[in-house]
């Protein structure tokens, strides 16, 4: 009955509103990126010329731009092994038939729910020496422990990554839990009579059912770590030094500290294709993932 | 003597074990969290941390109440997270009802277009979009702002009340039209009401990631201030350390506490609307 002339128009009128917000949010500023990537642009100096590819030539010879780079792989790849081996664990924990499972789900959804910028500012204080949670933690085993976090290159990235996990590691293993409840129990009985243990019958029938569903998952983690911001905005501002300046903290430092918009853009355009290019070609390679 | 239960009931102890553990890690740092905005400014700096405070007060929220404003910036947050989503909503029902009802190929690439535009990542837009804004007069502004969180919830809230309408047979709105109904009316008396679990989902989780967004409102305001970005701006009181513990533990619990009965009232849809959707945070 939809099919007419006169429901078509109501049909485009419906979206419109829509398709202009994206359109205008996303669409054209993303345009206006890649051209203006092209330009050097010092607001400060009032410059605004047409350089080709020259920002996108520097991103390789600035030095506080490869160390971004070097953080992020450090940060995604490290978070990801985190989450794929702690969140299957938590997702198998949160299976668990217990009678405190609905309770243990609810407290498991906190940490999505809550704004990184809280956990971040609260993980500022927490990895403090003297005051701080963390340390205060490990002193109930070892009272002499002193460290201070956040000012030493590699635990400050060690710090984020943890807090980084600590807020999306649920997440991602509510996400495998719901996967994990589509395997029916009728295969477990079969193993179990066929003599496999548990551990066994984890690695032979609970990965392999899993694996598409966690391949999937896991290009939208990296890809959301990639692009991650807040933590280290709120928790290190990039410090110390630039040892923890992300590659979206570095664009907007660029963007709106330094006010070097063209060099901005190139480096948001080669994170774009980056990004482009890896779900791509995960996404593809997620398909010949078997089962 | 290893009997036939009690492995079972080593099991169920280990079990009870690893769940109290992730409880541990998750609960405990929002207890400590808790403590430290009760407790005096002064007694913050005690080693090692006191999970009892001596001396309970409630003067960090008083502080934020009476100098930072805390009343203005809940208001600006409700404003705008509630209008988002109102607006938000009315405009994914009428995108989304489009889409799973109309047949075309325009149409088809229309809502691929809606789609696709939610891999673009806040960050590469940033600055064109600022710039925007304040060409079109929208920087620091409600309506600004009101905006960028609808367009945020958009695409996921289109993607599943369309799934959603599609398992609405459409002959029951054929019925309608039958009986006399106009085109609004039976959108509004047959088909939104068939469709309110998916808003209520929707709605749920579109509630926590507009006040979880921290991204648009850092960017594009500066005089209008929500929550989430007023705790990264706190004033330093007699405390030698870069972070303001005292208020900045106050204002988290002020975010986390809702948040908390939130989360526990409504698990069971948050779940799905999370499994529907994978939605991020």
């Amino acid at each position: 009955m939809y099919l007419s002339r006169k429901y078509l128009t109501l049909a485009w009128v419906l979206v419109l509103p829509a398709l202009l917000i994206r359109l205008f949010t996303t669409i054209y500023p993303i345009l206006e990126t890649f051209r203006v990537s092209f330009y050097d642009i010092k607001l400060l100096r009032g410059l605004h010329e047409f350089v080709g590819f020259r920002n996108y030539i520097d991103i390789f010879h600035d030095s506080k731009m490869l160390t971004s780079i070097e953080f992020t792989v450090i940060f995604v790849v490290g978070s990801m092994i985190g989450h794929l081996v702690l969140g299957i664990a938590l997702a198998l924990i949160l299976n668990m038939k217990i009678r405190a499972q609905k309770v243990l789900r609810t407290i498991v959804l906190l940490p999505w729910a809550m704004p990184m910028v809280v956990i971040a500012m609260a993980s500022k204080w927490a990895f403090n020496n003297d005051y701080g949670l963390i340390n205060d933690f490990v002193r109930w085993f070892n009272p002499s422990f002193s460290m201070d976090w956040l000012i030493h290159t590699n635990t400050a990235r060690y710090a984020v990554i943890a807090v980084d996990l600590w807020k999306d590691l649920p997440f991602f293993a509510i996400l495998i839990l719901a996967g994990l409840q589509f395997i029916s129990s009728d295969m477990y009985e079969a193993a179990k009579i066929d003599g496999a243990g548990p551990i066994r019958s984890f690695f032979r029938i609970t990965l392999p059912l899993l694996s598409k569903n966690i391949w999937v998952l896991s290009i939208f983690f990296t890809m959301w770590r990639i692009t991650s911001f807040d933590v280290v905005y709120a928790m290190t501002s990039g410090g110390p030094g630039e040892s923890t300046a992300l590659i979206a903290y570095r664009i907007t430092t660029e963007a709106f500290t330094n006010l070097n918009t063209g060099y901005a853009a190139s480096i948001a355009v080669v994170l774009f294709i980056v990004m482009a290019l890896l779900s791509g070609l995960s996404m593809k390679a997620a398909k010949r993932v078997d089962y | 003597m290893v009997s036939k239960f009690s492995r079972p009931l080593i099991l169920r102890g280990f079990q009870w074990l690893l769940a109290a553990v992730v409880a541990f890690l998750i609960l405990f740092p929002l207890w400590w969290i808790f403590i430290s905005s009760i407790t005096p400014a002064g007694e913050l700096f005690s080693k090692p941390i006191r999970y009892w405070p001596l001396h309970p007060t409630l003067d960090s929220y008083k502080y934020l109440i009476d100098n930072v404003g805390l009343m203005k910036k809940i208001g600006s947050t409700a404003i705008i997270v509630g209008v988002s989503i109102l607006v938000g909503m009315v405009i994914s029902v009428m995108a989304a009802f489009s889409f799973a009802r109309f047949k075309s190929r325009w149409l088809t690439l229309a809502a691929a277009f809606l789609l696709a535009s939610m891999l673009i990542p806040d960050i590469v837009t940033a600055r064109p979009l600022y710039d925007f804004l304040r060409y079109v007069n929208l920087y620091d502004t409600y309506s600004g702002l009101i905006v960028l969180y609808i367009s945020g919830i958009l695409p996921f809230t289109i993607l599943i009340l369309q799934n959603y309408l599609k398992d609405i047979p459409v002959s029951i709105e054929e019925a309608a039209s039958i009986d006399g109904c106009g085109f609004f009316q039976s959108l509004y008396y047959v088909t939104l009401p068939l469709l309110r679990p998916a808003l209520a989902t929707v709605c749920i989780v579109n509630f926590i990631t507009c006040l979880n967004n921290f991204f648009t409102p850092l960017f594009y305001s500066n005089g209008i201030s929500v929550l989430s970005t007023a705790i990264t701006q706190l004033p330093l009181r007699d405390n030698m350390y870069a972070v303001p513990w005292d208020l900045v533990s106050a204002m988290g619990w002020i975010i986390i506490l809702p948040i908390i009965i939130f989360v526990a009232v409504f698990q069971k849809q948050i779940m799905e609307g999370i499994m529907a959707g994978g939605v991020k945070g």
